[in-house]
């Protein structure tokens, strides 16, 4: 264990391409690896379509079938954190330019072709000039990249479409969906992974796992192309029990909404705010039990937390990515508690060593009256 | 109707305070901290941290129930420092290997983008378009071809890739 954190942690990265970045991370927990997938998977706020007006459907499909495939659609959602707010911390009462996108879809067909309705029939609709912008300070919409919302591949010829229904003659699909700022532990489609890839020691000496087999293990189980980037074990060598992991394969996809550097920089950056909300949190809990005691009125300078007066807002991360990234978590919509970073869910298990065989738990280590150690 | 709001589960709410620290009376130097509305990636990852410092003598974190969202984190000290001071320092800690790794995948992808492997997300497709693009497409041209599962028909007329624009079984 001190051997691993005293080093320093290395990062090379193997490949990149437009949707996927392959790295090695080195010198680091396994605790801590895991953390850094799950927040990428899980913690990372993108834009998808949440809920679907529909006006015409003459399609083969039902209505919540069609919802539900127009909600999995990627949606580009670079720079989320500043180009729009999450619906309940805005001001508006249901939905309005500042957290939500309004994107339509009217596809009829008139020939005797079966008809692909696709991703790319859906039209942003532009922003409505009415009183609301004018009165709210938000600037949000200034930090909106052009295609903000779109949905992924709708502007390159290159790029294959999202099949959403097939339609013959005469029948016709007209929905209007309305698109909200959301992380993947409220609903997965918000995710901006599609699939992200955790190795650590390609041979097995560490002996997380065992493997099944019928006569002969190593034929059974091929190497993959991450062993070759460590020493195969001898075949007389003993099992170092103290052994812990150091050398992590990750492999992060995503589906286009957020470029994979987007993902793994904001992955960092909300880990290291959870953090900094922790240590905020720490600070705050004994200093918020002594103004309740001392019967606070408001006069204690040094501390003005009460109902009224908008929370302190927190710690920024101690190194951000972007330019501009300080005010990524301290919305700013006034009134508003800045706290909407906070990360809860049961999704992203760690597939590997969580085993749900003791009771709700999972970790690796080892347990001691139920206590993950 | 009623159903709570999905959010509740990783977002304080009004009011609520993040920690809560509940020192432990039978045994010295030890406190069960109870951190809301977050989840395994803080607490395993904190755990670890915190059995990699000198002070501990102990560090266990358990999410009592998958419906209830906070974790508890239990920490006992050698006494010269308290729990909760230490659970500081780990965050700090973590923080600082954080920062140092974002510096780090800075540089690695300042160097990628020289190369010109790719771009920022929006950037277009540059002079290996129609190359680049095979490579990413799940589906892929070979794949297109056999990939009609459904119908016969459309297996040979999609063969130029895409979703195939001739008639289907669907026609029939
Ligand atoms: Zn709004």
């Amino acid at each position: 264990m001190q051997a691993t954190t005293e080093l320093e942690p290395t990062v090379r990265i193997r490949e990149l391409t437009k949707d996927k970045v392959n790295f090695v991370l080195e010198n680091v927990d396994l605790a801590f690896a895991n953390s850094f997938r799950r927040v990428m998977m899980a913690d990372l706020p993108t834009v998808a379509i949440d809920m679907v007006e529909i006006e015409v459907n003459t399609t083969v499909l039902p209505d919540e079938y069609i919802a539900h495939r127009l909600g999995m659609i990627p949606l580009l959602s670079s720079n989320c954190d500043e180009a729009i707010r999450y619906t309940r911390d805005c001001t508006c009462l249901a939905g309005c330019p500042f957290c939500s996108i309004t994107l339509m879809l009217h596809v009829s067909c008139n020939d005797n072709n079966t008809m692909d309705v696709t991703s790319n029939h859906l039209e942003v609709l532009p922003f409505p000039e009415d009183q609301d912008i004018q009165a709210d300070p938000g600037e949000e919409l200034s930090k909106r990249g052009e295609y903000f919302g779109h949905p992924v591949g709708k502007n390159d010829p290159n790029a294959e479409p999202v099949l959403i229904c097939k339609i013959r003659k005469g029948q016709e699909l007209k929905v209007k969906c309305t698109v909200k700022k959301g992380i993947a532990k409220e609903h997965a489609k918000w995710s901006p992974c599609s699939a992200v890839a955790f190795e650590y020691d390609p041979y097995n000496k560490l002996r997380h796992t065992s493997y099944w087999y019928e006569t002969d293990v190593r034929q059974e189980w091929p190497l993959g192309d991450n062993a070759k980037e460590e020493e195969a074990p001898r075949d007389d060598e003993p099992f170092d029990y103290l052994a812990k992991p150091t050398k992590f394969y990750l492999d992060v996809e995503t589906d286009g909404s957020l470029s994979p550097q987007e993902v793994v920089m904001k992955g960092l950056a909300e880990l290291q705010q959870k953090l900094a909300n922790l240590i905020y949190g720490l600070k705050q809990g004994p200093e918020l039990e002594n103004q309740q005691q001392a019967n606070g009125t408001g006069a204690e300078p040094s501390w003005n937390i009460s109902s009224t007066a908008p929370a302190p807002a927190p710690i920024p991360p101690t190194s951000a990515w972007s330019g501009g990234a300080s005010s990524q978590w301290g919305n700013t919509s006034p009134g508003q508690r800045s706290t909407s970073n906070a990360g809860w869910g049961a999704s992203p298990q760690a597939g590997a060593w969580s085993s749900g065989a003791t009771a709700g738990w999972s970790s690796p280590g080892q347990q001691s009256n139920g206590w993950n150690v | 109707m009623n159903a709570p709001n999905r959010y509740e589960l990783y977002v304080l709410e009004d009011g609520e305070k993040p920690v809560e620290v509940i020192e432990d009376t039978k045994i010295p130097n030890a406190a069960t901290i109870k951190i809301l509305k977050q989840d395994h990636t803080l607490g395993n990852m904190l755990r670890a941290q915190l059995l990699a410092m000198p002070q501990i003598l102990f560090a266990g974190y358990k999410v009592p129930h998958p419906l209830h969202p906070y974790f508890l984190i239990k920490i006992q000290t050698d006494g010269t420092i308290t729990p909760q001071a230490l659970l500081d320092q780990a965050c700090e800690k973590l923080i600082g290997t954080l920062s140092s790794l974002e510096a780090k995948f800075k540089r690695e992808f300042s160097y990628k983008d020289v190369e010109g492997a790719v771009g920022a997300a929006s950037a277009a497709p540059g002079a290996g378009g129609p190359a680049g693009h095979l490579d990413v497409d799940p589906y892929g041209a070979g794949a297109s071809a056999g990939g009609g599962a459904g119908g016969g028909q459309g297996a040979g007329a999609g063969g130029s890739g895409g979703w195939s624009q001739g008639r289907d079984y669907l026609d029939l």
